[in-house]
């Protein structure tokens, strides 16, 4: 079996060879390693594509070691990793154009609104949970730029720990 | 015998706790440490009662409570108040426990650099001169070659401080996250359980006597603030003041916020983050059944650290005996080193 995988490591030396020394260790072969160095992503992190084979087991193995060591598997067979996120918006959010902020939202790279939950009370201040989901690594951009668009329409913006 | 002779500034809950509970421990400080603690002088916002042979702690709190000022202690009652008082009375160690200014950082401000100068050690539970003036108090009492100690300023009874400094002194720490006020939590854990307006809610709480009759300080978040700015200077090297945190309360969080969240599985939470990069006190979601989820007045704090992971520690973030119980500690910690 082949499997192809996206990391991201950290560019610091010996990262590369701490994530594919145990690959042979587990029962795995590497097919291909392409390691990117010249495209950083936002967070300083280079993304590795590696290419593995080997019975599935093995593969599953290789999988949870790399969990183990804490190296972020971004892609999976051509599948992106995601992360589901929750914040919670108070304000005058239809007033303030809801469709227009979940518009703003989804035109983010790589989030998507995929909950929308508003309570409406009156002439007072409504709120609202967005469900979003995030590629993998982009929590913190996603809360960054979200929070943007709520400071924009003067929206307090209650966000994960 | 050695002796530790104590003036307690601020007589209000924390100073009638400290005085409590110096009744109940200073047999075991002697019998523990060898040293007897003795309260030579105490002193409220007008008033003192002074007496160099030592004061009974239960008839202070007696006179207190029954004529609302110190001057009616029985023969050692006084007149004499504010800073004067350090120089009414022969002291070696001062509790300052007198009400926190986050704008003047008075009375502590001034009389704590007056103990200093006079050569004594400090150990406060005040939070105004500590969050606008961390490095010129820190480092006055350097100069003066005085211990000052603040674990009470943070958390109340919850060990952070010391705990940080000591426990995991191995470590170093790169964040602290945790919920520093008790009576936001309180409000917010009601809020949850009785699905009731915040209005209702903080009403229901200064009933209680949870919140003050001017709840400002604590719902709108800057009695979290200080701390995150004492924990900041004190255990991150971060050199911050008060204007740097950034702070958002819990008076806007509706009934509707708190249902939606539980909904999926959240609850609100008002959070205070002191990392290099972020100095923050908002209100945040936290996963129901995380570290974070501990309802009522109580206090929780993780911190992440390099050697040892994430360390967790809780405890009751305010009362007079629980603040008190870290300002004796503190005191101990003194008796241990110097006597």
């Amino acid at each position: 079996m082949r499997m192809n995988l996206v990391l991201e490591l950290l560019d610091v030396p010996g990262q590369l060879v701490s994530v594919l020394e145990p690959i042979s260790g587990l029962g795995a072969n590497l097919v291909t390693v392409i390691h990117k160095r010249d495209s950083k992503n936002e967070n300083g992190k280079i993304p590795v594509q590696l290419t593995l084979e080997g019975e599935q087991e093995n593969l599953n193995r290789v999988i949870d070691r790399f969990n183990e060591l804490g190296v972020d598997i971004i892609e999976k067979d051509g599948v992106i990793n995601k992360e589901f996120i929750s914040t919670i918006l108070i304000g005058h959010i239809v007033d303030k154009d809801v469709r227009d902020t979940t518009d703003k939202i989804n035109a983010l790279d790589g989030i998507y609104v995929v909950g929308f939950d508003i309570k409406l009370d009156g002439e007072d201040k409504s709120t609202a949970l967005i469900n979003l989901e995030v590629a993998y690594g982009k929590k913190q951009f996603a809360f960054d730029e979200v929070k943007k668009i709520a400071d924009e329409k003067d929206l307090l913006m209650i966000n994960e720990v | 015998m050695k002796e530790c002779k104590i003036i307690i500034m601020g007589f209000g809950s924390v100073g009638q706790g400290i005085a409590q509970s110096i009744a109940l421990k200073k047999a075991m400080i002697k019998d523990k440490y060898g040293v007897e603690l003795k309260v030579v002088a105490a002193a409220d916002s007008s008033s003192s009662a002074i007496n160099q042979d030592g004061l009974e702690e239960m008839l202070l709190i007696h006179s207190k409570n029954s004529e609302g000022k110190l001057s009616s202690y029985p023969d050692y009652g006084s007149e004499v108040s504010g800073l004067d008082v350090l120089d009414a009375v022969e002291y070696d160690l001062l509790m300052e426990a007198t009400p926190t200014n986050i704008e003047t950082a008075e009375p502590a401000l001034s009389l704590t650099h007056k103990a200093f100068k006079q050569g004594k050690d400090v150990v406060t539970s005040n939070k105004g001169h500590l969050a606008i003036k961390f490095k010129e108090i820190t480092k006055a009492a350097e100069d003066n070659g005085v211990e000052f100690k603040y674990e009470a300023s943070v958390g109340g009874a919850m060990p952070i401080i010391n705990f940080s400094r000591e426990t995991l002194s191995s470590c170093g720490i790169k964040s602290i996250i945790g919920i520093l006020n008790g009576t936001t939590n309180y409000i917010l854990s009601r809020m949850t359980s009785e699905g009731s307006t915040y209005d209702i809610t903080l009403k229901e709480s200064q009933e209680l006597g949870i919140a003050e009759t001017d709840p400002t300080q604590d719902v709108e978040g800057i009695d979290a603030a200080c701390k995150t700015v004492i924990l900041a200077n004190s255990l991150l090297g971060i050199d911050a003041t008060y204007d740097d945190v950034e702070v958002n309360g819990i008076s806007n969080i509706t009934s509707h916020a708190i249902n939606l969240a539980d909904k999926d599985g959240y609850l609100i939470k008002l959070i205070a983050e002191v990392s290099p990069n972020t100095l923050k006190v908002s209100p945040r979601l936290v996963k129901k059944g995380s570290t974070y989820d501990v309802s009522g007045t109580l206090n929780m704090a993780t911190i992440k650290t390099d050697l040892a992971g994430d360390v967790t520690v809780m405890g009751l973030g305010a009362g007079s005996l629980e603040t008190a119980s870290a300002m004796l500690t503190d005191v101990i910690s003194i008796l241990k080193d110097k006597y």
